[in-house]
């Protein structure tokens, strides 16, 4: 990976080419679980990102002093820090958006996009290109969690971010619990369907 | 070997460094905690009694904590409330028995802060009984007062919902009719059971006499919609009211495609009142009986 | 504390070996709910009819409330003598104890026996429920990565439930011993997460070591999924739901059984479903992930079906 990448390449990259939902198809099952309304893919995807950042920036600061043979039970120990930190604070401060998460916020440790960017990209990199990087997925992750939860809040009770829009529930189907499933199904297809599309027009001219 | 040595130190360093991040936080949060966990539960109570958030409490108010807890000796057991005595830290710790029969009344002296924290309260009842005697807490119940006249209870309660428990919270009036409804804690699912925290649903329960409340059932209907619209209080205020008081006696509508928990809501709420109209009744007896002079 | 939690273990142990030595001592052999408004007994020896059946002598409340008494209605003796079931007017919460004191013939001598659900039946219920109700995979929406990695072969799948089964119950009872020794004496709540996932990575370790050594073909078979085992949210959800529950040593063997079997039944159902999809004729863009998703959701709604069961 070059080092002369602009921190808003960094970003960018994050949210649209290499989104951890869409493209990379990590951490799926917060995506499935609670995205039934925007603001809940908003609180995860700011704790996400608190995360992302705080571990990518730990591990960039002591890259050189992790041993590499005890490298996975390091990240493994950071994550599982900076996610008690952010389990607290959120119990303390925000109870009742906490309550709605559930064992999701505790989970955040095991997600495999976290370890994967701290394998592939902080390790290796300066502290302020790993920023950016931490930066950027917690971002595409909470742009994907907000567009699931976007579609599944509008259909499924006529309402965003808990405000009422459309005044009627459409199809009370997409807040169901199993909907989860279909909406990211269908997302993937279209974002796919996009991608196709582009390259046949562009083959054409 | 020196490999394992630098592994060991390295290891160890990280261990502790991760081990005072984490401790600050938890220092720094865990009143923090506590604090907004007691605000939040004052929210919903000031709430439940009619004031919204903002609104002035009048000085003339005052809230009671009363405290039961299930006493075992021995043999038998017996039912045991503490109360508060009076303006200042004084306690009294009366203990009725299963037929509700006055068998004791001691004071305790503890301040209200302690009385406040479960754990402290409970050592501090234990030690008063001594090594014999097992005291148990049970539950907790509030008394509303308005220029000392009793205004309304406020009870809490668990039970058995659709998934997991549901925890609620309600203001019940001295005639045992419901003043309000709050959910707190529930795993339903979303879009179905979870439609028991609306306010249409809860709103079902407001001011339902105690005599209809003893037998209400669920009904598998839509609910009709000039009703739903007084249910989510988009007419006016007149009309809201006649509307509760024309569906006062009928029974709970059911959420679509979540009749158990509906049912689970209704029957929990039955119970809870029903054990406290119960509790009360022996309890104020008792006080009458005996002389004992309450606050409230 | 410990010593008292111990003993609490031994006792279950023991009341789970040998119910039969214990009840056979009373008066009353055999207690149970019959339907919602009965509670049935049989005594050791014919009783009085007279007796039997002047409501009374019974006082009937759940345990955790001595003070309500429930009404009873009506109570019969059965034709042998020995069977007296108790008519109640409200239905009985059969989720709770319920305590039944008797008055014998003699004015003084008084009877007490406890009526609950089976304790097994409570186990086995975990257990169904972690199985299928809340399916890990299709209620709870764990371990999807995983899930959709490796659920293309039915042969992967199989080895792979395997595995996690095997890993969630090692790692389920370490995080138990912990969680009550350890981590609620000392008031270490906030460290849960730490705790375990460190262990489920110790168990991860530990597994790959000693199937190494003792079952090197096995291990070839299993190896791979090992290191997929190590960050996956369905292995680390179970100690943390058992620390929420606050549940015992059986009840947590249970969940981790019935968490891993669903698990193990969730891959199986979805790597039969792709070597079918395989053949089949998809539009290009819905190739690979998407479709998945969709088959899922359709399991998912499936197993919507199962919610509300109730085992005993």
């Amino acid at each position: 990976m070059a080092n002369d990448k602009s921190s808003i390449q960094l970003v960018t990259r994050g949210i649209l080419s290499e989104n951890p939902i869409f493209k990379l198809a990590l951490s799926m099952c917060p995506a499935v679980g609670i995205s039934t309304t925007v603001m809940n893919g908003i609180m995860l995807g700011i704790a996400v990102l608190f995360v992302q950042v705080f571990s990518s920036v730990t591990i960039s600061i002591f890259k050189n002093m992790i041993h590499p043979r005890i490298r996975i039970p390091t990240y493994t120990l950071t994550i599982a820090t900076w996610v008690t930190v952010i389990d607290l604070v959120l119990a303390a401060y925000m109870p009742e958006a906490y309550a709605k998460m559930g064992i999701f916020v505790k989970l955040i440790v095991a997600f495999a996009i976290i370890t994967m960017r701290l394998e592939m990209f902080a390790c290796k990199e300066p502290v302020k290109d790993s920023f950016w990087d931490g930066i950027g997925m917690g971002l595409g992750f909470m742009v994907g969690m907000m567009a699931i939860g976007f579609i599944r809040e509008l259909l499924g009770s006529g309402a965003i971010l808990g405000h009422d829009v459309l005044g009627f529930k459409p199809l009370l189907f997409f807040i169901l619990p199993s909907a989860g499933f279909f909406v990211v199904g269908l997302m993937m297809a279209f974002f796919n369907w996009i991608e196709v599309y582009y390259k046949r027009t562009k083959g054409l001219q | 070997m020196k490999d394992i040595i630098t592994i060991v130190i390295r290891l160890t360093v990280s261990c502790l460094m991760a081990a005072t991040v984490m401790g600050l936080c938890f220092i720094f949060t865990s009143s923090a905690k506590k604090h907004n966990e007691h605000v939040r539960e004052q929210r919903v109570m000031y709430e439940l009694l009619g004031y919204d958030a903002g609104a002035e409490i009048p000085e003339s108010v005052s809230l009671y904590e009363i405290y039961r807890y299930v006493v075992s000796r021995g043999t038998g057991q017996s039912i045991a409330y503490l109360l508060p005595e009076g303006e200042d830290d004084n306690f009294l710790f009366v203990e009725i028995d299963l037929d509700g029969k006055f068998l004791n009344a001691k004071p305790m002296e503890m301040s209200e802060q302690d009385a406040l924290e479960h754990d402290v309260r409970t050592k501090h009842i234990q030690a008063d009984l001594g090594e014999t005697v097992h005291a148990e807490f049970a539950d907790q119940i509030l008394i509303a007062t308005d220029d000392g006249k009793r205004t309304a209870y406020i009870i809490g309660g668990k039970f058995q919902g659709f998934k997991t428990f549901i925890n609620v919270m309600m203001a019940v009036k001295p005639d045992f009719s419901i003043l309000g409804l709050e959910i707190l804690e529930h795993e339903e699912d979303p879009g179905l059971g979870a439609e028991i925290e609306q306010d249409y649903f809860k709103n079902q329960f407001k001011d339902k006499p105690f005599e209809a409340l003893k037998v209400v059932d669920v009904v598998k209907a839509p609910i009709p919609d000039d009703y739903l619209k007084a249910l989510n209080n988009k007419v006016s205020e007149e009309d809201v009211l006649k509307f509760r008081e024309q569906y006062k006696d009928k029974d709970i509508y059911a959420i679509t495609g979540a009749t158990i928990s509906t049912r689970a809501v209704s029957n929990g709420v039955k119970a809870i009142v029903m054990k406290f109209a119960y509790r009360v009744t022996v309890l104020d007896k008792v006080l009458e009986a005996e002389h004992i002079a309450v606050p409230f | 504390m410990v010593f008292a939690k111990t003993k609490s273990l031994l006792l279950t142990l023991l009341f789970l070996l040998a119910p039969l030595c214990v009840s056979a001592e009373t008066l009353v052999v055999e207690q149970s709910f019959n339907g919602d408004h009965e509670i049935q007994a049989t005594f050791a020896t014919a009783a009085d009819k007279a007796v039997a059946e002047d409501i009374s002598r019974y006082t009937v409340f759940e345990e955790q409330d001595p003070d309500i008494r429930l009404t009873i209605t009506s109570a019969k003796l059965g034709a042998d003598g020995k069977n007296v079931s108790l008519h109640f007017a409200d239905p009985l919460n059969t989720a709770n104890t319920h305590v039944v004191a008797m008055k014998g013939s003699g004015e003084a001598e008084q009877t007490l026996f406890k009526v609950s659900k089976s304790y097994l039946g409570y186990l086995f219920g975990i257990f169904i429920s972690a199985l299928l109700i809340n399916n890990f995979v299709f209620t709870k929406y764990l371990g999807l990565c995983v899930f959709f990695g490796t659920s293309k072969k039915k042969s992967t799948a199989k080895g792979m439930g395997v595995v996690f089964t095997l890993v969630m119950v090692v790692s389920a009872i370490m995080s138990w011993f912990f969680y009550q020794f350890i981590l609620i004496p000392y008031d270490l709540n906030f460290l849960q997460i730490v705790v375990f996932i460190g262990l489920v990575s110790l168990t991860v370790q530990a597994v790959d070591t000693i199937l190494r050594k003792v079952n090197p073909i096995l291990f070839n078979s299993f190896g791979v999924f090992l290191v997929l085992v190590i960050a996956n949210c369905v292995i680390i959800a179970v100690p943390l739901i058992v620390a929420n529950n606050n549940y015992n040593f059986f009840e947590t063997l249970m969940l981790a059984l019935g968490a891993g079997g669903g698990f193990l039944l969730a891959l199986y159902l979805m790597s039969a479903v792709s070597e079918r999809l395989q053949l089949a004729n998809i539009p290009p863009t819905f190739k690979g992930l998407p479709i998945a998703f969709i088959v899922a959701g359709q399991f998912a709604m499936a197993f919507l079906g199962f919610s509300g069961l109730q085992v005993f």
